[in-house]
């Protein structure tokens, strides 16, 4: 690496809570976007937009469907297994959290 | 090279049947689940052990793995005896999984490395673009007040000309907008893994998360403070200097507040484009009666003061 790569500094996009497209949720999970579709179905995820060409997800949609991928390709979970458990999964962040701020933990 | 006990990652026994072995597996890998698991090491723990299960699940590779012995202990330097898996077939070579470079130098020397795998992306487009990648970034709370440049170090399993996986470590300065909150995703377009043949470069995205705050906690877009107040101030009323990320302000305590009460400082939470609050919660200290002075006040306390705080638990002292 040069002096000049140490100098470049990149700047992103932010994703807010309706920027990704289908397409680019896709494209950042590595799935086909029948499955992706499907994660809609089952309200894992939820896009805003009403008709699927209109449907935009927020950063926490991508978090979750790439949460649901691992789910099922290491433990072979189902998709209402992977909804249930991703709630409690969210559940008990929140509620660790709280135990945190609580001074439990 | 250090020898593997995958008997031992799995805690099984070396006659454990093949049924056995897959329940045992079902069980450690919903453990360690890196989606899952609350265990610090939780990631390095599941690759082991997917890389235990991935020979002891295949009764050949397991048979091959056995006749090296039972007398080889963990961490042992290692060398494979020539031509230990003569007559073996690892049928489709040594991997099965996707995760083309996960494997551990011991397991490569016993059952080879991956060769090229198109992932699954090969059949959803038409170009060959690169693959998009993903890492999680932790930032202090300051950066998303004051927006900063922070320097990353990724390191991305990618294939040589040769075929064969490599770990490519690299670092890159990144711009933290000033406003990002913990869970909220940068695009950093063309920084992904490098397209095949005329292909775009896949994008970089990056997860933030701030590192733990000796002072603040975060939820969402507001910030906690302990603050610490003398049994006076909560009392009487005050005016106190108070911490926050942007620097320090005056903060007027009223008078009568109690343990765990909530001051909030509107619009000075983070930045965000709706920014959050600032939360100040009164931690009552009470000083230590470890002095005549000290102890005479308390004392006078109790004399003067008309105060049950077990009313509600309907006990009474006399």
């Amino acid at each position: 690496m040069n002096s000049h790569d140490l100098l470049l500094v990149h700047t992103g996009t932010v994703i807010e809570e309706d920027s990704l497209t289908l397409g680019q949720l896709c494209r950042a999970c590595g799935a086909h976007a029948d499955w992706i579709i499907s994660l809609v179905e089952e309200s894992i995820i939820e896009p805003q937009g009403k008709e699927m060409r209109l449907w935009r997800f927020s950063g926490a949609s991508l978090v979750r469907a790439r949460s649901a991928l691992r789910l099922q390709r290491d433990l072979g979970v189902n998709l209402a297994g992977i909804a249930l458990a991703l709630d409690l999964m969210e559940e008990l962040k929140s509620l660790r959290t709280q135990m945190k701020t609580l001074g439990h933990v | 090279m250090q020898y593997k006990d995958y008997y031992k990652i799995m805690g099984l026994s070396r006659d454990t049947s093949q049924d056995e072995i897959k329940r045992a597996y079902r069980k450690l890998a919903r453990k360690y689940h890196p989606d899952v698991s609350k265990e610090k090491d939780a990631e390095a723990k599941f690759k082991e052990l997917g890389e235990a299960y991935e020979v002891l699940k295949d009764p050949e590779k397991r048979a091959a793995y056995d006749q090296l012995g039972a007398n080889w202990k963990a961490g042992q330097d290692f060398r494979p005896p020539p031509n230990w898996n003569e007559g073996f077939e690892f049928k489709g070579g040594g991997f099965t999984s996707d995760e083309a470079g996960a494997y551990s130098d011991f397991f490569e020397q016993l059952f080879g490395r991956a060769g090229f795998r198109p992932g699954d992306r090969g059949q959803y487009g038409f170009h060959a673009r690169g693959q998009d990648s993903h890492a999680k970034i932790y930032i202090d709370l300051e950066d998303s007040f004051r927006g900063a440049t922070r320097n990353i170090s990724l390191s991305t399993p990618e294939m040589n000309a040769q075929g064969q996986v490599q770990v490519k470590h690299r670092s890159l300065n990144i711009k933290i907008p000033k406003g990002i909150k913990a869970g909220q995703h940068i695009r950093l377009a063309g920084q992904g893994s490098p397209g095949s043949g005329s292909g775009q470069s896949g994008d970089l995205f990056l997860e933030i998360a701030f590192n733990n705050h000796p002072l603040y906690r975060v939820s969402e877009t507001d910030v906690y403070l302990d603050l610490p107040v003398t049994p006076w101030e909560a009392a009487l009323g005050a005016k106190i200097k108070v911490p926050t990320p942007e620097g320090s302000v005056d903060l007027k305590i009223p008078s009568n507040s109690r343990q765990g009460s909530k001051l909030r400082l509107t619009g000075r939470g983070i930045p965000a484009p709706a920014p959050g609050d600032f939360y100040v919660v009164l931690q009552i200290a009470l000083p230590q009666a470890n002095t005549e002075q000290a102890k005479a006040v308390y004392q006078k306390m109790h004399e003067e003061l008309d105060f049950n705080p077990r009313q509600a638990l309907g006990v009474y002292y006399q």
